[in-house]
């Protein structure tokens, strides 16, 4: 639009702010997308490196909404990837769905137990799935507040789905909800790699170990759709382009490079965004796709109530997952593995309790000397990925901190590095005089680059105090964010991250639901 | 070895307790706030008569007392308390109310202000970790001056007349609400808790026994009185004024739920300003303005002469609709008087055909009696002394 006028403004051009956009637009709005960096995507985005395309920051879907899928239509060819346990001793674990077995195709003596607790956590999993494609359930006002019955029959359907699982799922579903998975993977199954791999999902971008208590809930929540761990052909700039392309095709502006000096509020409502260059976009309804401490400091601390500045102040967003992205000049060789595995999703947990061990050093400021790995070479799936001959590999490494003893330097992102080749050279000697080119991006330089706060996977942790009615802070998980036709619609709202886009999705609606204006 | 610091255990003596223990006859204390303050010193009926007719010293030094000053200060102010602060002048006072997020009042208190960027607060309750609260994100220092101010409260028909003998004529001008100092390190406000003519004077905490010594030598001719807190209550409620964990439970002290109260809820709307911008509570006090408060803080008139404190209070003999928060039988107005909470409509809309339920122990006998209420709209006691400027001697 000439007049820079739009029904509504979306702060951030991620996967969530392009599906509010998509929503919005969907509904007649006019809408305009916002993006500080060059090139849209946020955390999906492809970046290229040494002549090669690497996932920058994502690299896999896990979780993407079914739900968000169908309504955007997106277009969008992805391919299943099996996770491979890499074990020090060589005795891999192939995981596919359910079945997990030994990478040689021996049977593992734990397969049973891992398909049974599999089973149960999806079926759990399904339950609390149901939640994320609405905003929670919230009751202020009463049970017979005006409004309130939609509420009502929302925690109904909860409340049957769980009568419905029976009494002893029930129970037990109540029993582990809140309790750690070191505790319930271990009563099931021998620690070792399998074990590790279930571990490292529950805990993958949390400032949390296996044993910390709600990480049962993370499990879930990563099992939320399935489980599946999906591999987008294109790189994850081919996702962030399948919402463009949805965005733009309804109409939808986007606006890359633009810095934001400030929401403009009057009469205790946004009117719009301040620009740096003095460009001013109006529109009665924004949303923000970043954190909520970064909306609040653009839209002025003085038009939130003390208590809305303490809840933001006081977040956990502290990121633990580093990105590590390397070009190599040919094929890689993993001790073990075929090469139709090594396109798998290579994990590097060998045990629940390393896990848990890794997470230590984090607590602390230190890079983990025994890091978590989660590797994937896509160039092994899509062809298109690097030039004939050469490879990506691209690592997502945990434990990592945000805030790392004497902050994050040159020499601090070559050491991370060099844990890296170490660690990997344990699984696949070699690899080091393979490396061509390599990227490194610790949790602030992610913060950085995408907004995201602490650099946080999920833009505030998914503990029991951020999660549903309190994601990311109470009184903010319907998306309103205290000023009049002011929202959150990025990963620290409900239902929370992965490349997912329903908490984009569900901001959207609430806006519309809510009423807009024009 | 030097002694090791401790923190102090038990209560504390304020600066002026050598001063009242000597004056103390019946040696009867309540803790305020962590500090020794007197209840009565010689006897109610001496104490409460001398602050209508003659002089009385009060010490206030237990009240929370916080600095608030930098360039953010007015902001910082403004969306704290739910008034218009930027129509408060330099040399003035305001009596401020601040809320929670919910509009749930926190607790009121006076705002002085010394300049465009320097206010000081004075409140009941502790506040330091709120107001830090609210400052964040702002350039503005908080400072906590609780134990480093003291002050007295010198009330009654006589006080002008005192002060000007005691050397402090500097504050023949002041108008009610107005403050100033007239002396280096002496600040003299024209504001108390009494509904009469009165002044607040404030000090630093070395300076703080000179002052009273100063005071007591003037006093004499004026009839002066050293005072407890159970007189000054009579006179609070006397004049209209609520008191924190009394007529209100301030919000954040509250253990249980819904047991806040709003501004509007206590009879305060006019101190709500809604055009003045975003102020803590604002929305919330909004949607209850729009939806209707639930309760009505009023004042009330009871038949007969035996305090109602804490009676419950009825609509047509039968159905509870409140119940009294402070009851006095006052002596200056003859009359048995009371603040009161009704759950609305009643004290608000429905204001007939209300009763107050007062049991009554007749030498070991007790009995019930059910006495008409009737709602005022004016505090109890009123007397232009109050008000006139330059106050008139005595």
């Amino acid at each position: 639009m000439s007049d820079n006028r739009y029904n509504a403004i979306v702060i951030g051009a991620g996967h969530n702010g392009l599906a509010a956009a998509a929503t919005l637009a969907a509904k007649g709005k006019s809408v305009c997308v916002l993006e500080r960096a060059n090139q849209i995507g946020g955390m999906s985005k492809s970046a290229s490196l040494g002549g090669a395309t690497v996932p920058e920051i994502a690299h896999l879907l896990y979780n993407l909404s079914p739900t968000v899928a169908k309504e955007l239509q997106l277009s969008l060819d992805t391919r299943a990837l099996p996770t491979i346990a890499l074990a020090a001793d060589g005795n891999h674990v192939h995981i596919q769905g359910n079945k997990a077995s030994y990478a040689d195709k021996r049977a593992h003596p734990d397969a049973q137990a891992f398909a049974d607790l599999q089973a149960r956590l999806k079926k759990f999993a399904a339950l609390l799935g149901k939640l994320a494609d609405s905003p929670p359930p919230s009751l202020s006002g009463g049970l017979l507040a005006a409004g309130n019955l939609k509420e009502i029959g929302k925690l109904a359907k909860l409340g049957w789905g769980l009568k419905r699982l029976g009494k002893k799922d029930m129970r037990e579903f109540l029993r582990i909800i809140l309790s750690n998975a070191y505790d319930l993977i271990l009563d099931e199954m021998a620690d070792g790699p399998l074990a590790g791999a279930v571990a490292a999902d529950a805990v993958r971008g949390a400032y949390a170990g296996p044993r910390s208590p709600g990480t049962v809930f993370s499990l879930m929540y990563r099992l939320g759709n399935g489980g599946d761990v999906r591999l987008p052909m294109g790189g994850m700039g081919a996702v962030i382009g399948a919402f463009e392309t949805v965005a733009r095709k309804r109409g939808v502006d986007i606006r890359t490079a633009v810095q934001i000096e400030r929401l403009v509020v009057a009469a205790d409502h946004v009117q719009g965004v301040l620009l740096t260059d003095g460009t001013t976009i109006h529109a009665e309804t924004v949303l923000s796709s970043i954190g909520g401490m970064q909306t609040m400091r653009y839209a002025g601390v003085q038009h939130f109530d003390v208590e809305a500045a303490r809840r933001m102040r006081n977040l956990r967003n502290k990121g633990t997952s580093a990105k590590v992205n390397l070009v190599l000049s040919g094929l890689p060789a993993f001790t073990g593995l075929t090469a139709e595995q090594m396109a798998g999703r290579l994990l590097i947990a060998p045990s629940a309790l390393a896990v848990e061990r890794a997470f230590n050093p984090a607590k602390y400021g230190e890079i983990s000397p025994e890091p978590l790995i989660e590797a994937v070479i896509p160039s092994l799936t899509d062809k298109a990925a690097a030039p004939d001959g050469t490879h990506v590999l691209s690592a997502v490494v945990s434990y990592v901190p945000y805030a790392l003893a004497g902050g994050w330097t040159d020499a601090a992102r070559a050491k991370l590095q060099e844990t890296v080749l170490e660690t990997l050279e344990r699984y696949a000697p070699g690899i080091r005089g393979l490396v061509s080119h390599a990227q490194v991006l610790s949790p602030a330089d992610i913060e950085e680059m995408t907004g995201a706060p602490g650099g946080h996977w999920h833009h505030a942790e998914m503990g029991v105090d951020q999660i549903l009615t309190v994601r990311p802070a109470n009184l903010v998980s319907r998306y309103g964010f205290g000023l009049g036709g002011l929202y959150l619609c990025g990963a620290s709202a409900h239902p929370g991250g992965d490349v997912m886009g329903a908490a984009g999705r569900n901001a959207a609606l609430q806006v519309i639901a809510d009423g807009i204006p024009g | 070895m030097a002694k090791p610091k401790h923190v102090p255990m038990g209560l504390l003596e304020t600066p002026f307790f050598s001063r009242l223990n000597a004056l103390s006859r019946v040696k009867s204390w309540t803790g305020w706030a962590g500090y020794i303050s007197p209840l009565v010193l010689d006897t109610l009926e001496f104490e409460y008569f001398a602050i209508r007719n003659q002089a009385t010293l009060f010490d206030i030094s237990p009240m929370h007392k916080y600095r608030i000053s930098g360039p953010d200060a007015p902001a910082v102010v403004n969306r704290l308390v739910t008034r218009d602060v930027s129509k408060i002048r330099d040399g003035r006072v305001g009596y401020v109310m601040w809320c929670d997020e919910e509009g749930m009042l926190i607790d009121d208190g006076t705002l002085f202000r010394f300049s465009t960027d320097d206010f000081r607060l004075c409140c009941q309750e502790p506040m330091l970790t709120w107001l830090l609260d609210s400052a964040w994100g702002f350039d503005v220092q908080i400072v906590d001056e609780s134990d480093s101010i003291a002050a007295l409260s010198l009330q009654g028909p006589t006080s002008w007349s005192l002060l000007n003998d005691a050397g402090l004529g500097g504050a023949a001008q002041l108008k009610p609400f107005d403050w100033r100092e007239v002396e280096p390190d002496i600040w003299v406000s024209r504001t108390g808790f009494t509904g009469d003519l009165g002044y607040e004077i404030w000090v630093p905490k070395a300076k703080a026994t000179a002052l009273w010594d100063r005071l007591w030598a003037a006093g004499a001719h004026w009839g002066l009185r050293a005072i407890g807190y159970e007189a000054l209550n009579l006179c609070r409620v006397e004049a209209g004024f609520i008191a924190a964990g009394v007529d209100f439970q301030p919000v954040h002290a509250a253990m249980r739920l819904h047991r806040g109260r709003t501004p509007i809820e206590l009879g305060f709307d006019k101190m709500v300003h809604f055009d003045k911008g975003h102020f803590n509570g604002r929305r919330a006090l909004l949607a209850q303005r729009k939806l209707g408060q639930r309760y009505a803080l009023a004042k009330i008139d009871i038949a007969g002469f035996k305090p109602a404190d804490g009676a419950l209070l009825y609509h047509r003999k039968k159905k509870e609709v409140g119940f009294v928060t402070s009851g006095v039988w006052s002596p200056t107005t003859k009359r048995n008087i009371a603040l009161a909470e009704f759950k609305t409509p009643y004290g608000l809309d429905i204001v007939d055909d209300l009763w107050a339920e007062i049991y009554v122990n007749q030498e070991g006998k007790w009995d019930k009696r059910l006495v008409p209420v009737t709602l005022q709209d004016k505090p109890f006691f009123i007397n232009d002394r109050a008000r006139v400027t330059p106050p008139r001697p005595f």
